[in-house]
């Protein structure tokens, strides 16, 4: 596998960029719901919120990146959709097990969950159209 | 020429799948704020995990 140096700095920069936006977006959409009432101030949570965002967009841009040629669909943005979905599944799963293994340190509420899973699909659409608008339609190489 | 050639390419494969994978074990860090390897990642990142789903106390 070669990778042009400006691909994967490109991916990963998408990533910290959509991944802010979208854990403020995160923080309007929790505030709006109320499945989790906030124990920090907005500050700190916006903080936190787009730390946690750019950690996730740096994996789901890098993973755009490096599994270029092996994602399932053939244009970036129901490949993004479909990477973060499927993090956010694999990381909800395995909260679930370590629920059943420490049911005291972890416990599964249904509402966050729809609500998590509902924030993956936003955040891979987000990626996606910055993707598509960034690079084009067909990948990140021209 | 040709080697230089080749150990830029390697290394233009292997440093982005090295910083993915420490950013993934970074997220597995603060989305299960596991304490142990980076002491306050469950307070810090609490209100993160709940919001984003992720089973909690």
């Amino acid at each position: 596998m070669r990778l042009k140096p400006l691909d994967w700095k490109r991916g990963i920069g998408l990533g910290i960029f959509t991944g802010v936006i979208w854990g403020w977006i995160v923080v309007g959409i929790n505030t709006l719901s109320g499945a989790f009432p906030f124990e920090n101030g907005l500050l700190y949570s916006l903080i936190t919120f787009s730390i946690g965002g750019a950690v996730f967009g740096i994996v789901i841009g890098g993973f755009m990146v490096v599994m270029e040629g092996r994602l399932p669909f053939k244009w970036p943005f129901p490949n993004a959709v479909f990477l973060s979905t499927s993090l956010w599944v694999v990381l909800s799963l395995t909260g679930l097990m370590l629920s059943f293994v420490k049911p005291g340190r972890y416990h599964h509420v249904t509402a966050q969950t729809i609500q998590g899973l509902g924030l993956a699909v936003i955040l891979g659409a987000l990626l996606g159209l910055m993707w598509n608008r960034s690079v084009g339609r067909r990948g990140i190489r021209p | 020429m040709k080697e230089t050639a080749v150990e830029e390419s390697m290394l233009n494969g292997i440093w982005p799948v090295l910083i993915v994978m420490g950013v993934a074990f970074a997220m597995v860090v603060i989305v299960y704020g596991v304490d142990s390897v980076l002491p306050g990642a469950h307070d810090t990142f609490h209100d993160f995990r709940h919001v984003i789903g992720i089973p909690c106390h």
